[in-house]
């Protein structure tokens, strides 16, 4: 036995040194990476001062003042929660109307991805035109007089963050809608069939079968739409640019301002912690809760 | 339990069946209300890709005046203004991604799909401990790790270059993600097939590339499609890694070429991006089968 395992070992040394460059590849471009971040944190590392020297939590009490920081915290957590919402729900309802054999519908199926097959920079731009004053939005409400005068749905604030949502939500909605399609298709026919047959209407059918069968889909997408817009960047950067007045600056964009912008290298990576650590309280928790969701369904 | 639910719901009574030829029309018209409901949720889809691609062949004044329409008198100056522009950000942008992309993604599919392999036959104690470690790469915001990624970079003689960006593309998220899925796909594969090849000699790597790698075919081609449009679409990373003086990728050269118009000359802008979309939404409807089947499948699992 330990004849052949020893034999079965040398088998492998080929198989093992591919494994092992793999795991030094993932510990020197992930790993590593995010521990320098974190010694660089308590360090006031900066392109003036290349020779940082250690400032222990100073960095940290900055963030304790910064309001800028604040705005971006609180801009990212209230888009993560209306988008995840918003794209969730459309993406069940046009997967369970897009759940039909016939071509028509794979073709609208295979048409629904497209949002994430183009460039975050491409989807930023089109709608920062379609939203300008001149754009098709404004084109379509003054033509059909809901409006008189057109608005600039990217000049305001408030506006801005709107507009930011709805742009952010009709890209995850086409990601959320292939993932719900692919849970629709693993129910099993005979539980619709058995309940017709017991006599359920539509609307008992969705809340006993589909919306407890999608479960394990729902988990996956709600965490996938939280996590990628905690770290938005591309889209935000080509929509708005994280104005008007840095209404719509996500805290990735605020980590990029401040590292690269300002160079202030050692104060981007205490505000990267934050960002890590908020991401990973997020969806540790969201992940456990809609777990024991699934038993309790 | 779901039984038990269905059970309970009791049909209502005393609903009336109405004759049967009304029967018909009511489900004809259900039906073809129901495909012009998908196609307009279809529509606000794609409707973008429509206006990128219908304004493309506009000038700035047809823009304006009928922004939605298909092109009256459809002009190539907007692509022909794309592709001239100065230092030809297009072209070399499309050249320089096409590299990035077919590199980053020959070297992640070998590399993710050995790697899987090798630890789908370890303990599950260290699986398990491999596979948290691997699902914090999904996780962890790039934003976090560019900035010392640079420096790596720099100490290894590689910051602001092509053979740089690959591989600094080769660690974290887009593995973790081949991982995963790889990992999903091979627990389905019977030991004993593993075990019959290893009786006849053959070495690890043997069985990998000539039993698992046809085997999870599916598997390489979701990875192959979501990684090739993940890295192709990538601003942030070649924006930083390969900085504004070697030539960028399309995304980042479309990005420089728009912010730096200073009135905003949309036809231009239209013809660029339907140009920088063309080969990753070509790629997406080819391949489009087999990703399909590999998600469906990975997702059952």
């Amino acid at each position: 036995m330990k004849l052949l395992r020893s034999r079965l070992a040398r088998l492998d040394t080929g198989l093992s040194a591919v494994a092992a460059l793999t795991l030094v590849l993932y510990l020197v471009f992930l790993i590593v990476p995010v521990l320098l971040s974190l010694k660089t944190s308590f360090t006031n590392q900066n392109i003036l001062f290349p020779n940082s020297s250690f400032v222990g939590l100073a960095n940290y009490r900055q963030l304790l003042h910064d309001t800028q920081l604040r705005a971006s915290i609180e801009f990212t957590l209230a888009l993560a929660i209306a988008v995840t919402i918003v794209a969730n729900a459309a993406g069940l309802g046009f997967a369970i109307l897009l759940n039909r054999t016939s071509l028509s519908y794979r073709v609208l199926r295979t048409l629904a991805f497209l949002p994430q097959v183009i460039s975050g920079i491409i989807v930023g731009f089109v709608w920062s035109w379609m939203l300008s004053p001149t754009g098709l939005v404004n084109h379509i409400l003054t033509g059909t007089g809901l409006i008189s005068q057109p608005v600039n749905w990217l000049g305001t604030p408030q506006l801005a963050q709107l507009s930011a949502a709805i742009v952010v939500s009709w890209v995850l909605s086409g990601f959320t809608t292939v993932v719900y399609l692919a849970a629709l298709q693993n129910i099993p026919r005979e539980l619709y069939d058995a309940s017709s047959i017991d006599g359920a209407n539509r609307r008992q059918q969705f809340r006993m079968i589909t919306f407890r069968m999608v479960a394990p889909a729902t988990t996956i997408s709600v965490v996938i739409c939280l996590i990628t817009v905690l770290k938005l960047y591309d889209i935000l950067t080509a929509l708005t640019g994280g104005g008007p007045a840095y209404a719509t600056r996500s805290i990735a964009m605020y980590i990029i301002n401040v590292g690269f912008s300002n160079d202030a290298y050692g104060y981007a990576s205490a505000i990267a912690m934050v960002l890590l650590a908020l991401t990973a309280i997020i969806a540790l928790s969201v992940t456990t809760v809609l777990r024991r969701r699934e038993v309790d369904l | 339990m779901i039984a038990q639910h269905v059970a309970a719901a009791r049909p209502a009574p005393g609903r009336t069946v109405p004759a049967r030829p009304a029967r018909q029309a009511t489900r004809t018209l259900r039906r073809s209300g129901r495909l012009a409901l998908a196609l307009l949720v279809i529509l606000a889809f794609v409707s973008p890709i429509y206006l990128t691609i219908v304004n493309a062949f506009k000038t700035n004044t047809a823009i304006a005046s009928s922004p939605a329409s298909l092109p009256v008198h459809p002009t190539l100056g907007n692509l022909s203004a794309a592709l001239n522009q100065p230092g030809q950000v297009l072209e070399l942008g499309l050249r320089n991604s096409l590299i990035v992309v077919v590199c980053s993604v020959a070297l992640l599919i070998p590399l993710g799909s050995a790697f899987s392999f090798w630890i789908s036959r370890k303990r599950t104690k260290t699986r398990a401990a491999i596979m948290v470690a691997f699902a914090a790469g999904l996780m962890i915001p790039p934003q976090i790790t560019v900035l010392p990624i640079i420096k790596i970079l720099t100490l290894m003689g590689l910051d602001h270059t092509y053979p740089g960006l690959i591989l600094s593309n080769l660690g974290g998220g887009y593995l973790s993600f081949a991982v995963f899925v790889y990992v999903g796909f091979m627990r389905s594969i019977p030991a004993e097939v593993i075990e019959a090849a290893r009786i006849d000699g053959a070495t690890g790597l043997r069985v990998w590339w000539t039993i698992i790698m046809p085997l999870v075919r599916p598997a390489t081609a979701t990875v192959g499609v979501f990684l090739s449009l993940w890295i192709w679409n990538d601003f942030l990373n070649p924006l930083l890694i390969i900085g504004p003086i070697t030539g960028q990728t399309v995304t980042v050269g479309l990005y420089d070429s728009v912010s730096n118009q200073v009135q905003p000359d949309y036809g231009l802008q239209f013809g660029f991006m339907l140009l920088a979309a063309l080969i990753p939404v070509a790629g997406y409807l080819l391949a489009q089968k087999q990703f399909r089947a590999g998600l469906t499948a990975g997702s059952a699992r």
